[in-house]
This record gives structure tokens, sequence and C-alpha cells, in this order.
């Protein structure tokens, strides 16, 4: 499976919701269920994943579906291999 | 005045919320006169509350002029509010502005961003000595309401600020909701010492919550068992907090290993960590573990706070003299509330617990005179005639495969709730291994995510019904 579909499945599996659903809208502001503790498992999903280690900066700057891509892209995951 | 806060001097500042709003002990003062004439006394008040100064202000402004808040979350379910509405039938609510137009009810009055507004219903008889009204953490969808006296609240605030040694410097942050116990007690304590609380309804994963604490420089954090699991999640050890000088915990327990890792935190960095222990029901607190035993005692809720008296009683209530026995945990202090009140009329009720208050709770005492909880009475199971603890079976799951975990169950079989279908059957047989009952006991069950409710607590029920209608 390739980066992209790996980061999307992260975010359909803990937020129940389809691929299409996944936009520039989907941010921690704009999503009711986005609370702390969904943060938290999504970080914890997301290095486990990717096998990477966020800085704290990057966990508090997360913030959205598409934010997330270009904070995973400093830990040198490509979203471009499609 | 409530706490006293008429004692500070009027310039201090008692409270910062995130709008920058700053309000002093002497402004505090007078709004708390300017809100008590606008309602008679012993008026039932809805409170909605927000970690804000306009939240702050109706709790104090209520205290102060024995008018009876009950304080719950401006966002609380709606239907739930309705029922208590229904059930409670309050002459007056304090909200936030942004919230009047949901009830199309006359404003009286405004201050801090709140309104206060009067409703249909007619004030009611009440007993003397209510001060004030809390939902209960296990609360869902239910009125019970526990009934606080005056001399709890002053009581606790008084003890705690003593045990702490909270001085009018410190500026403790508050992030937990004002209207939860332990929250309501971080405030209470602060005032009582003439400190300033930093409230804040940044949670701990926004750089918000972080920009703060460094700008205003605050000295306290407590935290409940999910803040510190934050915390390690954004190695908050690695960060620079100088100013940031006691770590406290309470409202559940912490993993050993995490428990440990903050011991070990605070000693490296010369900082303080309590670990605390409190229930609604005894206006929070009731024991503590001083800083200096955390890395000796780790798990350990400590001992009595002051003026309290801790013990330990048999399945027969007898009370357990002897050390390293098992038993319900017991408390006797001045900031044992009066009893719950499940209905209107309940409000009428005197002091039926008289000081001492049995927690639920199994747990054990060292030679130290140290105390340990090991779980829930209700949480233990009988599996094959021996006393099983659904708790103590979470945390070995939890610290053994590094995974969240739930055990519920009956007598007949425990059901293990995990969130990692790769380990179903190595914890089936981690688990009977360590507690020595065969694996037939226990069922494992794969879910999404461990429903919790706003202060982390495990939604059990909502696990069973889920189960129950085999959505699982």
């Amino acid at each position: 499976m390739n980066n992209l579909k790996e980061y999307n499945k992260v975010f359909t599996t803990l937020f129940n919701i389809n691929d299409y659903q996944l936009n520039k809208d989907f941010t921690f502001n704009n999503v009711e269920d986005w609370d702390s503790i969904v943060h938290l498992s999504l970080i914890t999903e997301l290095e486990d994943t990717f096998n990477v280690m966020f800085e704290t900066e990057d966990i508090l700057s997360f913030g959205s579906y598409e934010n997330g891509m270009r904070i995973l892209e400093k830990y040198e995951i490509s979203f471009n291999d499609f | 005045m409530h706490l006293g806060i008429d004692r500070h001097r009027p310039e201090r500042i008692a409270a910062i919320d995130d709008t920058g709003t700053k309000l002093s002990y002497g402004g505090l003062c007078d709004f708390a006169i300017e809100f008590g004439s606008m309602m008679p006394r012993r008026s039932i008040v809805f409170c909605l509350c927000e970690n804000t100064i306009g939240a702050l202000s109706g709790y104090i402004g209520c205290l102060s002029n024995h008018i009876v808040p009950l304080l719950i979350g401006a966002a609380i379910d709606r239907k739930l509010l309705a029922h208590l509405i229904e059930v409670y039938t309050p002459a007056y609510m304090w909200m936030p502005e942004g919230l009047v137009s949901e009830f199309d009810l006359p404003v009286l009055y405004k201050g801090y961003g709140f309104v206060l507004v009067r409703t249909e219903h007619e004030r009611y008889p009440i007993n003397d000595d209510l001060a004030m009204l809390l939902t209960t953490s296990g609360s869902t969808g239910s009125p019970k309401l526990v009934r606080h006296k005056y001399i709890n609240l002053v009581a606790n605030a008084k003890n705690v600020a003593a045990l702490f040694d909270w001085t009018k410097n410190d500026r403790a942050v508050v992030d937990l909701p004002m209207q939860y116990t332990m929250g309501l007690n971080v405030i209470n304590s602060h005032l009582y010492a003439g400190a300033s609380v930093l409230l804040t309804e940044h949670n701990l994963m926004s750089p918000d919550f972080w920009r703060n604490i460094k700008d205003q420089r605050a000295t306290n954090f407590t935290g409940v068992p999910f803040s510190y699991e934050v915390l390690f999640k954004l190695r908050f050890t690695r960060m620079d907090l100088p100013y940031l000088t006691t770590l406290a915990e309470g409202g559940g327990k912490l993993t050993a290993t995490m428990f440990a890792d903050i011991a070990d935190y605070a000693s490296r960095t010369g900082k303080r960590f309590f670990a605390t222990f409190g229930t609604t029901e005894t206006s929070a607190r009731l024991a503590f573990l001083p800083a200096e035993l955390a890395q000796a005692k780790i798990g350990s809720i400590g001992r009595a706070i002051p003026g309290g008296e801790l013990f330990l009683l048999d399945e027969k209530g007898n009370e357990i003299k002897q050390n390293e026995i098992e038993g319900e945990l017991g408390y006797r202090g001045p900031n044992v509330t009066m009893g719950y009140a499940f209905c209107r009329n309940d409000l009428m009720l005197g002091d039926e617990w008289q000081g001492e208050y049995r927690t639920g709770d199994i747990a054990r005492r060292d030679s130290d005179g140290c105390y340990y909880i090991l779980g829930r009475k209700s949480r233990f199971l009988k599996l094959y005639g021996l006393r099983v603890s659904l708790d103590r079976c979470e945390r070995l799951i939890k610290d053994e495969f590094k995974i969240d975990c739930v055990c519920t169950g009956t007598d007949k079989r425990m059901d293990i709730y995990i969130t990692e279908d790769k380990y179903k059957d190595e914890v089936r047989r981690f688990i009977s291994i360590k507690t020595g009952i065969i694996m037939s006991a226990y069922a494992v069950f794969i879910v999404e995510s461990i429903p919790r409710n706003e202060s982390g607590k495990v939604q059990y029920k909502a696990l069973d019904r889920k189960l129950s209608l085999r959505l699982i």
C-alpha cells in the first residue's frame, strides 16, 4: 500500500468515514469528533504506521489532514509516489 | 465572602482566562456583591460552566451570597440538561452570552460575557446548609447530584492549600473543567491562598495551551491520568518549563510506569510531583502522597489530607487495624459532603453522611501508613471462586502490551476489550497465566477505540451495550 493510502486509512478508521470526506476542510477546528482523545490516538497510529516519532511542535501544530502530510514529509515520508 | 477572597489585597490577580481578561480579588468581591443583589438568597441557579472568568465569577457570586448553584458544563448534552431542569426547576440560570438564544428567557444581568436569565420556575424551600450541587463523574444521563455544604468547600480548599503549601505567588493552570470536582478544587485551593488561576478552554494538544503556560509563567499543573498520557506523548520531559514547579495528579490511577516516569522527571528537574486522590462526595481531595515519597511509593495515594483520616473496612464493615490487608477505603473529615440528591425534594435533606464516606474502592495500607488503591469494589469479579480485580487486569495488559484495554464482565466470564487485533490470543494467554485461572474464563474482543467521556473515564456501559447488541 502506498503512503497516501496508509495515511488515509488511519483517518478513515479512526473517524469512521470514507476517503472522499478527506480534504482541505478536514481540520481539528472543523471536525467535531476530533478532540484531544482522538488526537492522541491519531498521533499514536501515525507514529506506528510510518515508524516515526513526532517532535512536540509537530504534534501540536498537526491541525489538519493536509498539514499532517506536510509534517510527515519532514520525516521523509513521501506522498508523491502515486 | 466565599473562600475568604476579601482577605487578599484587592489589586492581586485572582484569575486570567484565554481572552486575556484579568480579574483581581477586589474586582471579584465587587462582582459578587452586585451578582448577589440580582436575586434572593437560597435561589437555585444552574451555572453552565466553561473555564472562563464569567463562569468563575458566577460561582463565587453564588457561594458568597448563599445562592445555591449547580455547576454543569456549558456543552452538556441538551437532553440531559432539559431533564435536570425538569427535575430541579431552577429559578435562574447563569450561562455564556452565546447560549442565551437557545432558551428564550428574560435576561436580568450581564457580566464577563455571561448572562443571568430568569426561568419560569418559582423558588422553593431547600435545606439551610446546602451550598452547592455537582454531578458525579459517573452520572451519565441520571439526575444524581452531590449536595455540598459550606464547610466542605472551605475546609477542603484550606487543607489542600496547606498540603501543597500554595502561596499568593502561585499561578495554577486550570484546564480540568471547573464543574468537575478536581478542577474546582484546584481553583478553590488557589483562591483560598490568594494565588492566581489561569483558566483555559484550550486542550493539552493545542499550541495555545503551551503558549499560555509559558507566557503566563504557570507554576502548577494538575492533571488526570489521561492528561499525563498526553504530556508524555508530547515528550513534555524535554520541554523547557522553568517556571513550572508543581505537578499534581488525581482523578484516576496512573500506570506504574507512568507514575515512576513522572516521579523521576520531577526529581531530576527539581520539581514536585504529588499523586492525590479525591471524590466528588468529599469535595475532591482526601489523600495525597508527599512529593518526597513519590519515587519510593510508586502507585500510592499516600495518606489523608490535613484534617482528615483514612481507614479500611472488612466485608462486615469492621475497621481493619493490621497493615497489608485489603479492604474498602473510608474517609472521615470536614470535606465529606451531605449526601446525594435524586430529586427536588432531596434538596431539603440535611447531612446524611455526618463526615464519613465509604469510597467504594478496595485499598491496602503499607507499614508506613501509605494507601494503595487496588480497584473499585464493584470492579472485582469472582471467577471460579477467585476474586479478580478488573482494574488490575487492565493495568497488567496495558503495561505488558502497551495497548489500550478495558476489562468488564460477570462472575461467569471476564470480557477484555483491546484495540489491536494482533494481540488477541496473546492477551488471553497472558491474563490466564497472570491470574492462574483457565483461559475459558476470559473472552477478548477487538474494538476500534475505547469509549471515554470528556474527563477520560471509560464508558463501560457503552461497551457492554455494544457487546450485547452483537456490534463487536
